[in-house]
């Protein structure tokens, strides 16, 4: 029975009525200040049947462990999972507002197929046979006229075993061109690691027992790869320990974690390399580096002679001849007292690491990033941390069974062989993607057309810099299809969508990622799907099935769920124990001795051409192999202004930035923030929305954050409307008049400007990417995020 | 009879505002569209801000310090909300956290006034849920009353018109109540955390029982760094943070 609410009582009975009812409430009020009560006279009402089911969060790359509450059927909130070891039962208010994303009115609610022009928006529901049939018909008949190679498959946050699905569904119909969006981001870390330790992945590290920790723009506390995790490690550091760590943070811009950190020191964009060079050259010359580790465990710190008997310099003369103090000082805006200073406590408060954005965006630009980083991680072995206590630790994972072999297929061998779509290894040879090249290699027509493409998970148009040549590029693809639950900006160039599950409804394992050990934790469906949704894997599997013979027998599993089971059979826990608790790790990571059996999986173990002989190079062999012949202008043309010995060991490059310093006097920084996050359906959920710009005292909108002393010879206030104009284009937006922040940059959030997604979402705020140029580094294959400058006026 | 109380520490705070967030999914506080959150009337109870607010300078480049404060309510032993209001919608439990009845409510917002510390929120616009979004709502209740619905408190919708604030999650200690009831033992100091101490992903909050001299609250309420928002009003908060650094 509907009860009569005491508001009903006062619209009928007028405040006479009310006023006696009330003398008969006060008696009933719950301990009140002067009125005792019995407590059973209020009732807790449960709102149903509830039961808890763990999964795993994807709004970030942290991974963070859910228990999510359901009652009667619904998903009403999440927490995190106590179990899981990198969020220890915390969630950031991404994982708390992920039921928006789960309920959202603008999800994609089944397959569909475009009518009418491509991008005008016309769309009709189908049902799944025949969208797959439309598919198989297009890979069979890729394969029928021999050019499985024009299957490209472009995608971006993959976890657990969805990446090798994608890559092997890929080689099985006979393509190389499975892509990854690891260049806009970590590739420049990764590739810095394979360079220099010889690990060709990111490497974790040992936080909690660190007491210094030397961050070069890695706003570890807001974005990046695992922020979640860095928090927690870094709360602990400071508060859990008898001794708590110094965090010094090195950004153009103060931002919420420089604020948070113990001391920040603002540096001019893109000279991060000359600053870890300067701290190089006092390690070196003031003998505060590990000799034991320098001299035993690594390549090319003193000069050399080759086995042709060519003398080569090494690192040791590189640094003390090309780098001081002085020139450290003068390329990087940083006084040399604190560059020594920061030298000094770093070398002296072990165990100290230094560490770069496992999110290369803010290094990236004419490869400088690989240098950057590479500059950084010299710094690691110098201080001889390398998987030690409290240092750089490599990323270890389950062991699985392995992959069966290919069914034999001669059409796709053959078709695997040709040149990459977006040119990694070859037009870009240090890349192994090269994600945002892939828009101007199909416009050129090179290497071949392109003509079926699959986007999982990705977002090209939005999330490269000057992604909108993608829109370009997509008349030239005939047949393109999409997995994306939003109608985004790359899926409304599509031709057929089929909808993946958002990840509350989807099984899927994850590796636990950033603390070293192995770790395994499931996602699994918290509410049956609510939409004509599927699981990308399983319709992966199906439609190799479907396109039959060695694509087929390729999978021989019936759905993702036993593909699963098979690889995840040795992990340490049965399946039901998976699914119950939601993670299974083995914790503690076992540190390698240097030299000690082992080590070699801790140092060379990725290298592809160099010696796998557990030195870390300082010079780096594995370059050298590379790009050991290159004369003088191949190299100015993969964008490297050194020669000589320099090309294979950390230097600094400076950035070629796009638009004349006289024009355009400021550097355009984007930056990712917290609460809106690295993903475009992020910016759909409205509590984000809201929460976007907290640090900014913003909502709903985009921001230009300006320092006052540069918006004072500007003549801009708080709140005015600003244009901020590149040589690409111009954007207006709101300015905020921010003192964190050095006054030759201006930053720009991310995740807003879409003009897609959903309601919330769409020409809400502006994008800064649309500000920059699209370009991707020669060597490296890395889009570049840093290299723009920008000017800014009264609108 | 437990004091139920909170510390912030603020050393492990990194203003992630996952309190904000947690607050809203488990209290159904609506995300502010818009127009209504360019007029400053976003509802959260727990807010995450800039401190001291309105950009007022944190010093001048490159010397910036920034600091960022967490604020839910703060519980007052002596709390001025309720002395001011006219219908006794609020008022003190007997384990001191400040409830708010929402039945009761005329939203004549003098508590809204009264409270130094700007953590009662008014309602002014009729929350709306898409129809699907509604879904995911948390419907626990806390009410009483057999004829008139004379008495409602946590999660359930507000109406347009009523003020609402932080409850140290009622509905939470209600129900760890009845289960500890049906166990047939007292409330103990660990049998429920509210969701902002649940999600913190600094592990920055603490809560318990201060009567407890051995609870944690009830150490860290010791520290050197701990301090409580605008003490010399003598309002006495049971929310206690503890200072940077």
């Amino acid at each position: 029975m509907a009860k009569f609410t005491r508001r009903d009582f006062l619209k009928i009975g007028g405040s006479a009525a009310a006023a006696g009812a009330a003398a008969t409430v006060i008696n009933r009020t719950r301990g009140g200040t002067a009125l005792a009560h019995p407590p059973s006279e209020f009732h807790f009402v449960a709102g149903g049947e509830e039961t808890f089911v763990p999964t795993v969060c994807t709004l970030c790359p942290s991974g963070c462990g859910i228990v999510a509450r359901v009652v009667d059927g619904r998903a009403v909130k999440l927490e995190g999972n106590p179990v899981h070891p990198i969020n220890l039962g915390a969630l950031c208010p991404k994982g708390q507002a992920s039921l928006e994303l789960l309920y959202n009115p603008d999800r994609i609610k089944g397959p569909m197929r475009r009518v009418g022009e491509r991008g005008q928006g016309g769309w009709e529901p189908i049902n799944w046979e025949t969208a797959l049939q439309m598919v198989t018909d297009k890979l069979q008949s890729l394969r029928a006229n021999g050019k499985p190679e024009r299957f490209a498959f472009l995608y971006g946050e993959t976890r657990g075993q969805m990446r090798p699905l994608i890559e092997r569904f890929t080689q099985a119909i006979g393509s190389p061109n499975a892509i990854s969006h690891d260049s806009l981001n970590i590739e420049a870390s990764k590739l810095a690691y394979r360079m220099t330790q010889g690990i060709n992945d990111l490497l974790a590290y040992d936080l909690e027992n660190t007491n210094y920790i030397l961050s070069f723009g890695a706003s570890l506390l807001e974005a990046g790869r695992f922020p979640q995790r860095m928090i927690a490690g870094l709360s602990y550091t400071r508060r859990s320990r008898p001794v708590r760590s110094k965090f010094v943070m090195i950004d153009p811009r103060q931002g919420v974690t420089g604020a948070k950190a113990d001391e920040w020191i603002p540096i001019k964009p893109g000279t991060d390399a000359a600053l870890a060079m300067g701290i190089a050259y006092v390690l070196i010359s003031s003998n505060m580096y590990n000799k034991e580790f320098v001299e035993n465990y690594t390549f090319g710190f003193e000069d050399f002679e080759d086995e042709q008997g060519n003398k080569h310099q090494g690192f040791r003369n590189y640094v003390l001849r090309n780098f001081d103090l002085k020139k450290a000082s003068e390329i990087t805006g940083i006084p040399s007292g604190t560059i020594a200073r920061i030298a000094g406590e770093f070398a002296t408060n072990p165990p100290a690491f230094a560490i770069v954005p496992h999110k290369g965006g803010l290094l990236n630009g004419s490869a400088n990033g690989l240098y950057t980083a590479m500059a950084v991680h010299a710094l690691n072995a110098l201080l001889g941390n390398i998987d030690k206590h409290g240092g750089m630790l490599v990323q270890r994972y389950p062991a699985c069974p392995g992959w069966p072999a290919m069914a034999s297929d001669r059409l796709a061998e053959k078709g695997r062989q040709a040149e990459r779509v977006d040119g990694a290894g070859t037009r870009f040879p240090l890349a192994q993607h090269a994600y945002q090249a892939v828009a101007e290699r199909v416009l050129a027509g090179e290497p071949y057309p392109v003509e079926t493409l699959f986007l999982y998970d990705a977002n090209p148009v939005y999330e490269c810099p000057g992604g909108a040549n993608f829109i370009e590029a997509f008349q030239k693809i005939p047949f393109i299809v999409s997995f994306a639950s939003f109608l985004d900006e790359t899926a409304q160039y599509a031709d057929l969508i089929l909808p993946d599950h958002v990840f509350l409804e989807r099984l899927q394992d994850d590796f636990v990622e950033g603390l070293g050990y192995t770790g395994v934790a499931l996602r699994q469906p918290v509410v049956k799907p609510l939409y004509r949704t599927r699981n990308a894997a399983d319709v992966l599997i199906d439609i190799a099935h479907r396109v039959g013979g060695p694509v087929a027998a390729s999978f021989p599993w019936g759905d993702f769920e036993e593909l699963l089971k098979y690889r995840l059979q040795d992990v340490g826990t049965d399946w039901d124990g998976l699914k119950k608790l939601g993670v299974w790790s083995v914790p503690p990571y076992e540190f390698t001795d240097w030299g000690a059996k082992g080590w070699t999986d801790v140092v060379g173990r990725d290298r592809q051409r160099a010696p796998r002989d557990g030195r870390f190079d300082f010079y780096s062999r594995e370059m050298f192999c590379y790009l050991g012949d290159a004369d003088e202008s191949r190299l100015k043309e993969l964008g490297i202004s050194v020669t000589g010995d320099a090309v294979f060991m950390p230097h600094y490059e400076p950035v070629t930035l796009d638009g004349e310093e006289k024009e355009y006097p400021y550097h355009l920084n984007v930056i990712t923030l917290m609460s809106i996050g690295p993903h475009s359906y992020n910016a759909n959920l409205p509590t984000l929305q809201e929460i976007s710009g907290m640090a900014a005292l913003t909502t709903w909108d985009s921001w230009v954050e300006i320092n006052p002393e540069t918006a004072q010879e500007l003549g801009i206030h708080h709140d005015d409307q600003v244009w901020v104009e590149s040589a690409q284009g111009r954007v207006r937006t709101r300015a905020r008049i921010m003192p964190g922040l050095r006054p030759d940059v201006i930053n720009l959030p991310y995740n807003q400007g879409h003009t897609a997604i959903g309601h919330w979402a769409k020409d809400r705020g502006v994008h800064g990417l649309d500000l920059m140029k699209s370009h991707t580094e020669p060597l490296t294959g890395l889009a570049t995020f840093t290299n723009t400058r920008v000017k800014i006026y009264r609108a | 009879m437990p004091k139920w109380s909170m510390v912030i520490d603020l050393d492990k705070c990194v203003a992630c505002q996952g309190c904000s967030i947690a607050c809203r999914m488990e209290n159904n506080t609506p995300a502010a569209p818009p127009d209504q959150a360019a007029m400053g009337r976003e509802i959260r109870w727990n807010d995450v801000f800039p401190w001291p607010p309105n950009q007022a300078e944190p010093g001048e480049y490159p010397h910036v310090k920034t600091y960022y404060m967490t604020r839910p309510c703060q519980h007052c032993e002596n709390p001025p909300c309720i002395k001011v209001c006219p219908v006794q919608a609020t008022y003190k439990g007997e384990e001191g956290i400040v409830h708010q009845n929402y039945s009761r409510c005329i939203g004549c917002r003098f508590c809204t006034v009264a409270c130094p510390y700007g953590v009662r929120y008014f309602n002014w616009y009729a929350p709306e849920w898409d129809p699907t979004m509604r879904q995911h709502l948390n419907p626990d209740r806390v009410e009483s009353g057999e004829f008139v619905q004379e008495h409602t408190e946590g999660p359930i919708p507000r109406p347009k018109g009523v003020v609402e604030k932080c409850t140290f999650c009622v509905q939470r200690h209600d129900k760890a109540l009845k289960k500890a009831a049906e166990e047939g033992r007292a409330l103990r100091d660990s049998d429920y955390i509210p969701a902002c101490v649940q999600t913190c992903t600094g592990k920055a909050r603490y809560f318990g029982d201060m009567e407890n001299p051995e609870s944690t609250v009830s150490l860290l309420a010791q520290e050197r760094r701990a301090f409580r928002l605008l003490e010399e009003v003598g309002t006495f908060p049971k929310v206690i943070y503890l200072r940077e650094g």
